[in-house]
């Protein structure tokens, strides 16, 4: 086993007073692709930050290749890349932008060679661009360049946080090909924010969950926020959008959010064991997870999407396609507060 | 576009740097004088005469006679032509003027509308300030503690006047004569001006202006001028030996002649009185 | 009323017969204004960049303070510059009273409030992106520093302009610490005071458009280089 890219441990990272990262443990091993999901707010650009080393974290250690590294230094300087989330660009043309990090490095490197390399990397015509003021691109076209300025870089670590999200389709298209080609050829290690799920599912050889600043889970559960509703004695959860009642046990408090681990499809909707509650909804994804080869279904009940992970065994059994009705199970002691 | 800003950079701290090496060497005299004096274009006239006969250079700064008083005091000249007599022998008595020499004088005149509604017309100062009060016509005063200013306040005293500090007829302008002048025509009033400045306005105008000399020629209405050199014991890097020549030359036959023929707009100026 | 049209011919024939006392103003205004622009701009976006970068005790007090230091008037600084300069004063003994970098100094005090005011506001406008993209990119703390202060060059650049605008303008300072002195310190500004208190409104008229044609060559020179970039 080699050493970990990165190992984290005892990470209580603030701003202003308050918690926003609070993570044991963690390791990344090199050349993996690790997605980082999450809602808003959960403290993945944070971790990304921490991971960029661009920030020391206020307590804890964060260990790169084995070794505590700081900000500013070489290996933080020119081993690790972090494209942050909305496109920007520094206020030159084109190709200063992307050669900025190269003249950095001096050591008298073909800078347009490489430049123009990775230009193409995101499919972006040199000559067309190469001279283009930064004010005169689209969000996706400028997202790209500062893609292709880090890639220019060759680094050891990638890290995008919301790749995709402001970006046009063909661009988001890209910029996924891209990154992936680096890790591909360069063996650079990619660890990726995104809402994208589907995306992250079919690339990923990790997906961290990321709730509260807390990492739980192997991204495999579903996880449903407050507010909750009394719906009768001793009895609490949430009428869906079609009626349907979930079902949960007393919450801590309204913010409280709640794990379900859906345990069980099947095609009737007839109660089998009296602690499980039955849920009606429609398969609106199915992915492969690479690694594995498990499947990966989200189903929709109501307004909410429930992860559920099969064999492909399960998947043939069932016939599963997008758009066909199907029954969940997850049993109400098995649910888990945060 | 970097390298410019960095050269353009370089070449303003060389320029930059250049001229305060040169300023020690050369002979130069600093002259505080007054603004009236000044305007009147007789330094102008002088000192490049001065500068023929001795090589030495003059800078003169042209402020109000009690700010010039008080550069002399803070040693920031080394000389001063000024016209307040009771305020230049203080000046010396506290030790920071020597060798005051009277070198010209001009006089003072009352100017007021040609209709003259107070009837100032050849009446003696006393006489025509007293007029002035009792009809209570509109008189403007410089207001600014200038040699003007303070001769115009010795002859309110010298007529058993008090100033007339609150007075709604009297107008303090706190500005120099010619705006002190205009004042007064605006209001149809009257004012006290030197003649130098009185020429000159009436050129302004063409020969016609709305204020005519209504009273002169009254031995109170002298304004006398002299040089001042800075006390030496008192400020150390004085040039005083400079000054000395300064006013010994001003004094001299020529320099006397030179003020003598001293015309502003074909009108003599100046009376030359410096004793030898 | 007509000395508004006097002054607009006069301005031509001042500069087209190449009166010497004009260009010798003209030569005094642009020197010293020079000067202090230059110097200003050397301190002042440095002290400017680092009080809108850095996160300190007294941050907000100090900004306050510079921007209540924006509106000193200028015969009050000349009035302090005098009294430092003046022979009994402290720097008496450098000889700087009546000279142009005596202004100088009296008109970088001026404008040096202006450029650290806006350039730290430029600083603090700039993106927090922008330093997550230059470190990735591999810059130390000095490329981190200086590249900063290059992407927020368009706001530092209208601070500059602001107090070029104050100090071409100032008449309090040139006159107090000046002197008005013919030939030497008297510069634009000055001669205009000296005219109009002469009563030769026409002269300050011309004198005035002739500084106003200065304050546009440059500004239009300014504008090119703005364009280009």
């Amino acid at each position: 086993m080699d050493t970990p890219i990165y190992e984290i441990r005892s990470l209580n990272h603030s701003y202003a007073g308050k918690i926003v990262l609070s993570i044991e443990h963690l390791t990344v091993q090199p050349a993996s692709i690790v997605g980082l999901v999450g809602p808003n707010g959960s403290g993945k650009s944070s971790l990304l930050r921490l991971l960029g080393l661009i920030e020391r974290p206020t307590q804890g250690k964060i260990l790169f290749n084995g070794r505590l590294v700081e900000p500013f230094s070489d290996e933080a300087r020119f081993q690790v890349t972090l494209l942050p989330q909305e496109p920007f660009l520094m206020k030159r043309n084109v190709l200063n932008n992307v050669s900025y990090g190269l003249k950095l490095r001096g050591n008298g490197m073909d800078v347009g060679q490489r430049a123009k390399e990775a230009l193409s990397l995101v499919g972006l015509p040199f000559k067309d661009f190469v001279r283009r003021p930064w004010s005169a691109l689209s969000g996706g076209e400028a997202q790209r360049v500062a893609l292709a300025a880090r890639l220019a870089l060759k680094p050891k670590v990638l890290l995008l946080d919301e790749p995709t999200a402001s970006v046009d389709a063909a661009s988001a298209q890209l910029i996924k090909e891209a990154s992936l080609r680096a890790r591909q050829e360069l063996g650079t290690t990619l660890i990726i924010a995104s809402h994208d799920w589907q995306w992250l599912y079919e690339i990923c050889d990790a997906i961290l969950h990321l709730f509260k600043g807390r990492i739980f889970g192997t991204g495999r559960e579903t996880i449903i926020f407050g507010p909750w509703q009394k719906l009768g004695t001793e009895k609490w959860g949430k009428i869906l959008s079609d009626g349907q009642r979930l079902l949960v046990p007393a919450p801590p408090n309204q913010e409280a959010a709640a794990v379900i681990d859906v345990w069980f499809v099947s095609e009737d909707g007839s109660t089998i064991a009296g602690e499980d509650i039955v849920l009606g909804g429609t398969v609106s994804r199915l992915s492969l997870e690479r690694k594995t080869g498990q499947l990966f279904a989200a189903i929709l009940v109501g307004d909410l999407s429930f992860t559920v992970e099969l064999t492909s065994q399960q998947g043939k059994e069932h016939t599963l396609f997008p758009g066909k009705t199907i029954f969940i199970r997850y049993r109400l002691d098995q649910i888990k507060w945060i | 576009m970097k390298r410019l800003f960095l050269a353009v950079i370089c070449l303003a701290l060389i320029v930059y740097f250049l001229p305060v090496s040169s300023l020690a060497e050369e002979k130069v005299l600093l002259m505080a004088t007054t603004t009236s004096t000044d305007n009147t274009g007789l330094l102008d006239y002088l000192i490049p005469k001065f500068k023929e006969a001795t090589g030495i250079e003059v800078k003169w700064t042209a402020t109000g006679t009690g700010k010039a008083l008080k550069l002399g005091e803070n040693c920031d000249v080394d000389i001063l032509m000024v016209h307040a007599p009771a305020a230049e022998k203080k000046f010396v008595a506290d030790g920071f003027g020597v060798d005051r020499r009277e070198i010209m004088y001009n006089d003072f005149v009352i100017i007021g509308p040609a209709a003259d509604p107070a009837a100032l017309k050849g009446k003696s100062i006393k006489d025509a300030l007293q007029a002035i009060k009792a009809q209570q016509a509109i008189f403007a005063s410089r207001g600014d503690n200038s040699g003007t200013h303070k001769k115009e306040l010795s002859l309110w005293k010298a007529a058993e006047l008090p100033v007339p500090e609150k007075e709604t007829w009297y107008v303090q302008t706190g500005q120099g004569m010619l705006a002190t002048i205009n004042i007064a025509a605006e209001r149809s009033g009257y004012t006290m001006t030197d003649r130098g400045t009185y020429i000159k306005y009436e050129d302004n105008l063409k020969g016609n202006p709305p204020l005519k000399i209504l009273v002169e020629g009254d031995a109170a209405l002298l304004n006398q001028y002299s040089v001042i050199a800075v006390n030496p014991k008192h400020c150390a890097k004085a040039k005083y030996d400079l000054a000395t020549q300064f006013s010994e030359w001003i004094a001299g036959a020529e320099a006397q002649q030179l003020i003598k023929d001293f015309k502003l707009l074909g009108k003599q100026l100046f009376t030359p009185n410096a004793k030898m | 009323m007509n000395f508004l049209l006097e002054g607009f011919f006069q301005a031509f024939d001042l500069l087209l017969s190449g009166n010497a006392e004009t260009y010798s103003a003209i030569w005094a205004t642009v020197t010293v204004s020079s000067y202090s622009i230059g110097s200003s701009l050397l301190i002042g976006i440095p002290l400017g960049f680092c009080l809108g970068y850095f996160d300190f005790r007294g941050k907000k007090p100090l900004r306050t303070i510079v921007d209540t230091m924006m509106a000193l008037p200028t015969v009050f600084i000349g009035l302090l510059v005098y009294a430092f300069l003046t022979h009994r004063g402290p720097l008496g003994n450098f000889a700087l009273l009546f000279t142009l970098p005596g202004i100088a100094i009296g008109q970088t005090i001026l404008a040096l409030p202006i450029v650290i005011g806006l350039s730290a506001t430029a600083v603090e406008s700039l993106d927090p992106k922008l330093r997550i993209t230059i470190m990735s990119m591999g810059a130390n703390r000095r490329q981190l520093f200086i590249s900063s202060l290059w992407e927020a060059r368009h706001g530092i650049l209208a601070g500059a302009i602001a107090a070029y605008g104050r100090v071409m303008t100032e008449v309090g300072i040139s006159m107090m610490v000046g002197g008005n002195i013919k030939w030497h310190t008297r510069t634009i500004t000055t001669a205009i005071a000296l005219e109009t208190n002469k009563g030769q409104f026409g002269m300050g008229v011309a004198l005035g458009l002739v500084l106003l044609a200065i304050a546009f060559a440059v500004n239009v020179s300014v504008s090119f280089l703005r364009r280009r970039d």
